[in-house]
């Protein structure tokens, strides 16, 4: 399932947020979105999965216009913030809520829910904390279960490795290849860890003040780069 | 001392900017016309209070030993009981002074000095201050009619017994909160003084009247209340002292939660399922399972009216309680529709799940919790059968008309509500919209009740009441297609708006 953003702009008042004329992300590619606070990363995810009206231009998934139907919903699996998850459920609950959503059957839950073990780490199932009692490293580890669980075919993230253990950091990237690898996922993802995102990511989009700064395939370079990048941003606007 | 002005700035501009202010202008008419009724009443019970006790008839009393004191006197009687009640409400809606100590704690402020302050402020609670509208002016009319010494010692002595009840209440509560067996301790004890009472096994009346005449008789007894009072005074400060740690005053609490699973209702597909979810948010939040409670709570409501004989055969206080019975939970529960969910709307959004099943789960949950309770009014039968008649129409107009009224002014501008705070005293996410309610829930089968009056026939009414509610229930589809639609056009505003709260 390939994703497609025309000519869409989002402004709060004279302030543009995002810019971005035109982009295609085909299917199967995991995408990295990239950039400093404030450069409309997220502002770009909500547009795409329809939480806040773009001003101008449209998203698609698939042949799907987001913010005309809800059609995309089925087979898209996104978690961007605490307001994903319901916190008065405990995991088990949700998780359940979810697969039932999407008709999912009792054993192939469970059998989601294994392949995730070495994700959660003993810390999510089986407890008897709710939701909302969970840390936020545990929190995120159950949103972005959830957004995986269904089998999606688009995968939104947003800073999915801030606020996570190490241990967690690197099996969720594997967890990640492996979505890309074997299920051909369309994945997107923002990062402040530029390291982790040019792991993952085989395309690197950079944005700073809403606009496309850079838009590259990701290489041995790419990480060099891009910090350089970053550590000259604040400098040479000073100089200006 | 410098720190102490600081702590008390802080705290003026922490009341200044909180965002409970209400911005909306009717709301804050409406509080303040409330709260001026109050005042207002409370300041009329203290001027017209030794009229009211003068008017109580006697027995048994010698009028001419009492003399001047004799209102006071008979006041005195009746004391313990007031400051018990008093101690009753404190517990419901006194909040215990809290500090956010938590930034300060790292900061070169002694402990002593930040819980001093935290207990201090605690004297200038407004609970405190209620009793002085009752007591300073019935203490002016003393100072006229009794010796300036005696009139000073019993006020002294009052004012003592009440900031004994604000440490005494302090403590209690801070401890039950963390030891549950001071709760039930304090349960028993006041069964066992009401039942005491109530057999008449001991005298509350002769021990009051000796406890509070002994102020003005016999000043030195004073010291017994300032004494009491100074020890919770110095038992609160032991206790937060010791406690001042950011693990243990943190408020909440996290209970153990054990695993529910898809139940009966998953039956009616996502919709039963959906409404499963919401009878489980609603156990486990606080706020919204006090609202549950007082709608079990008003179901003893019957009890209190039917057996009177000013009420017998009342048709209209029928209705009225068929209304509190089968639209309390509606009505409150389903004026912050949406703001309850505040806090995970974006998943509302996000998921796989249609608008018009998301308001077909909170029908269900109306029709259920209503139903639920019009099949437990079935008692009330004993009172007159026409009570069910009555009952089961107003359940037909409540979830045919009442729920979809609610269910449009739940969606209106909702304010994600803090579901970890009590129902008491609540003011959060209260606008316009939830008084608007009223008037189509409580006024309209009051209405049509009317009409049936004018012409002579109950049936008529309780026929036009049932009616309303079946034209409803037919339109129910069409009414939440409507709302779905409604809520797809509202959706980026909402969201936004939960957002930024």
């Amino acid at each position: 399932m390939d994703i497609r953003i025309e000519g869409l702009t989002k402004t709060f008042g004279d302030y543009t947020a995002v810019q971005v004329d035109s982009m295609h992300i085909p299917s199967g590619e995991s995408f990295g979105l990239i950039g400093n606070n404030g450069a409309g990363k997220t502002t770009l995810f909500r547009s795409l999965i329809d939480l806040i009206e773009p001003s101008t231009g449209s998203a698609f998934i698939g042949e799907f216009e987001t913010n005309k139907t809800d059609s995309w919903k089925a087979f898209t699996g996104s978690y961007l913030d605490e307001n994903f998850i319901v916190g008065h459920l405990l995991p088990e609950e949700y998780f359940d809520f979810i697969a039932s959503i999407h008709g999912m059957s009792e054993s192939d839950l469970a059998n989601k829910l294994a392949e995730f073990e070495t994700l959660f780490n003993g810390e999510i199932t089986g407890g008897k904390k709710l939701i909302r009692d969970l840390s936020k490293g545990n929190q995120k580890k159950v949103g972005i279960a959830a957004a995986i669980l269904f089998d999606p075919k688009v995968l939104v993230l947003d800073e999915p490795f801030a606020n996570l253990d190490p241990s967690t950091q690197i099996r969720l990237k594997e967890l990640l290849k492996k979505l890309k690898n074997d299920k051909g996922v369309t994945m997107l993802i923002s990062s402040h860890d530029l390291a982790h995102v040019t792991e993952v990511c085989e395309r690197i989009v950079l944005l700073e003040k809403g606009d496309v700064i850079e838009d590259i395939k990701t290489s041995s370079e790419t990480l060099k780069n891009l910090e350089n990048y970053f550590s000259d941003v604040g400098k040479t606007s000073i100089e200006d | 001392m410098k720190v102490i002005l600081q702590l008390i700035g802080m705290q003026w501009k922490e009341a200044r900017r909180s965002p409970l202010w209400n911005k909306n202008l009717i709301i804050n008419i409406v509080l303040a016309v409330s709260f001026l009724y109050l005042i207002g009443m409370f300041v009329l019970l203290g001027v017209f209070l030794d009229d009211i006790l003068i008017k109580i008839s006697v027995e048994g009393i010698d009028y001419r030993t009492y003399k001047e004191s004799f209102v006071l006197r008979r006041l005195n009687q009746y004391l313990l009981y007031y400051f018990f009640m008093d101690l009753i409400l404190r517990y419901f809606i006194q909040k215990l002074p809290a500090l956010s100590v938590q930034p300060l704690l790292h900061l070169p402020i002694s402990k002593s000095k930040l819980v001093h302050f935290m207990l201090g402020k605690s004297i200038w609670s407004p609970i405190n201050w209620a009793h002085g509208l009752i007591f300073v002016p019935f203490i002016l009319e003393l100072f006229e009619n009794l010796p300036f010494d005696e009139s000073l010692f019993w006020s002294i002595g009052l004012v003592s017994v009440v900031y004994l009840n604000n440490f005494l209440l302090i403590y209690i509560k801070r401890t039950s909160e963390v030891d549950f067996r001071v709760y039930l301790g304090m349960l028993a004890l006041l069964v066992g003084i009401v039942s005491a009472d109530w057999f008449d096994l001991i005298d509350f009346q002769q021990i009051s009247a000796g406890v509070f005449n002994a102020f003005f008789l016999n000043p030195i007894s004073l010291l017994a209340p300032i004494g009491i009072a100074a020890i919770f005074y110095a038992l609160n400060f032991r206790f937060l002292k010791s406690n001042l740690y950011m693990d243990r005053l943190s408020t909440s609490k996290q209970s153990e939660i054990s695993y529910v699973g898809a139940g009966f209702l998953s039956r009616f597909g996502v919709v039963g399922r959906l409404t499963e979810l919401e009878f489980k948010f609603i156990w486990r939040n606080k706020r919204t399972r006090s609202v549950l409670l007082i709608t079990i709570m008003f179901l003893g409501y019957g009890l209190l009216v039917f057996p009177t004989d000013e009420y017998a055969g009342n048709h209209l206080m029928y209705v009225l309680f068929s209304v509190i019975i089968t639209g309390m939970f509606i009505l409150n529960y389903g004026q912050y529709l949406l703001g309850w969910e505040g806090s995970h709307f974006d998943h509302i959004l996000t998921r796989k799940v249609d608008f018009s099943d998301y308001y077909k789960s909170k029908f269900l949950l109306f029709a259920i919790v209503s139903g639920s309770a019009m099949l437990l009014s079935i008692p009330y039968a004993y009172f007159g059968w026409e009570i069910l008649l009555v009952v089961f129409s107003v359940f037909l107009f409540n979830i045919g008309v009442g729920s979809h009224c609610v269910m449009f002014f739940g969606s209106l501008n909702p304010k994600k509500i803090d579901l970890s705070k009590g129902t008491v005293l609540n003011w959060q996410g209260v606008g316009a919209a939830q008084f608007m309610l009223v008037i189509p829930v409580l006024g309209l089968p009051l209405c049509l009740f009317g009409i049936g009056v004018i012409f002579d026939s109950i049936y008529l009414g309780i026929g036009l009441i049932a009616a309303f509610g079946v034209i409803g229930l037919i339109g129910t589809n069409i009414w939440i297609g409507w709302l779905a639609k409604w809520l797809t056009s509202q959706r980026y505003k909402i969201s936004r708006d939960f957002r930024n709260q």
